[in-house]
């Protein structure tokens, strides 16, 4: 009888100790607007006569206007060691040939993106993605060191913890054939690339920052972004194939991620 | 003046869309945009893949020549997904005939970039600019 009423405390306990560190910082679950450039455009469908405009919303893929309340100061561009300009800037001449998402190649972080949807528990995050290589996903605890016995990935290990109010996420150990922005921005495999995700009313801001002592001469902040909810349920993301490359006729590239 | 402005909003979506199209090649690089091609047939298969979705069809070109398999290559299941297009918009019209107004292939195979698609009840599919689906908003 002791036993159980003793039970019954513990679980009671720790049953409040979950509710006060959930209740302690913010609340990021949920669906979020998806955030992967698209078309600039949108369509417009004549159906039965009647006209209906459609497009995307967008702006979770562009820096937020007017800046971000909280943000760190951004570069437009990481600045990266004097003697691999010349390596980056073959790379970005030759986007469509060397880029590897070109092929359905994974972005890896940060490229990915913010997540589409999370799951905020006491211990860990869990994220998920739409991308157009396939969906992906990131468990992320709430640790504070990275694990020792994992290969090199597209997506890192990653950590969590709060600064305040904000959960600041921190991704290492990856593979080095991704890139970590569009215009040939290689890397080596010390690249550390560090989320910041912080409420902005019901939206979420989000930045990242880019760090690789190998190849940059300093850390890179990107400009901050505001994720809107959204009601855009999860889809499974059709098979990607490419199957232009033998008919490209120049270098010609556009607006990725 | 009619086809001037067609012209005039084609071209403004090509501006657009080659800035701006999703994590493959620009437009150009595969398709010559100084011209257009119509081409009219009967839609037999979807690939509804991703960076680009694909059409095919027995047609031939309204300026003539033999009816042939034609590939035609639209955006990502993603963008017209959320401009309220999905693969059964394609799907329920198989074996159906239908005209599609695009850029030809440079390389002058049967190969288009799809601007819009006319429906053989009439029904009608296009790209607009931006600043057209602003309207949207």
């Amino acid at each position: 009888m002791t036993s159980r009423i003793l039970s019954t405390i513990l679980a009671v306990g720790a049953l409040t100790t979950l509710l006060a560190q959930q209740g302690k910082h913010p609340d990021f679950s949920g669906i979020w607007q998806y955030s992967v450039a698209t078309a600039a455009g949108g369509i417009k469908q004549v159906v039965g006569g009647k006209a209906v405009l459609a497009a995307p919303d967008q702006s979770g893929r562009q820096p937020a206007k007017g800046g971000v309340a909280g943000a760190l100061p951004s570069d437009p561009t990481p600045t990266y060691k004097p003697e691999l300009l010349a390596k980056v800037k073959e790379a970005d001449d030759n986007q469509s040939r060397m880029d590897n998402t070109f092929a359905c190649g994974k972005p890896g972080v940060p490229r990915l993106g913010p997540p589409r949807k999370i799951v905020q528990t006491p211990s860990e995050l869990l994220f998920f993605y739409e991308d157009m290589s396939g969906d992906q996903y990131r468990v992320v605890p709430f640790a504070s060191k990275h694990r020792d016995d994992v290969d090199p990935s597209f997506n890192g290990d990653s950590i969590a913890r709060w600064d305040g109010d904000t959960l600041v996420v921190e991704a290492t150990n990856f593979v080095t054939e991704t890139w970590f922005g569009e215009y040939g921005y290689i890397h080596s495999d010390a690249m550390k690339v560090t989320e910041r995700f912080w409420k902005q009313g019901e939206n979420m801001a989000y930045q990242v920052t880019v760090d690789d002592p190998k190849m940059l001469a300093k850390p890179w902040v990107q400009a901050a972004r505001v994720i809107k909810p959204s009601d855009d349920l999860l889809q499974e993301t059709p098979k990607c194939v490419e199957d232009d490359a033998q008919r490209l006729t120049n270098k010609d590239h556009h607006l990725q991620r | 003046m009619l086809m001037k402005r067609a012209l005039v909003s084609i071209a403004t979506v090509l501006f657009l869309s080659v800035g701006a199209l999703w994590a493959h090649h620009s437009v150009t690089a595969v398709f010559d945009t100084s011209k257009q091609v119509s081409v009219s047939g009967e839609l037999t298969s979807i690939d509804w893949v991703n960076p680009h979705i694909f059409l095919y069809m027995k047609g031939k070109p309204a300026t003539g020549g033999p009816v042939q398999e034609w590939k035609i290559e639209g955006g990502p299941p993603a963008w017209y997904r959320r401009s309220n297009v999905t693969k059964t918009t394609f799907t329920k019209r198989i074996g159906q005939t239908i005209t599609i107004d695009g850029y030809p292939a440079k390389d002058a195979s049967p190969y288009e970039w799809m601007l819009k698609v006319t429906f053989s009840d009439g029904d009608t599919m296009e790209s607009i600019s931006a600043a057209e689906a602003q309207k949207a908003k």
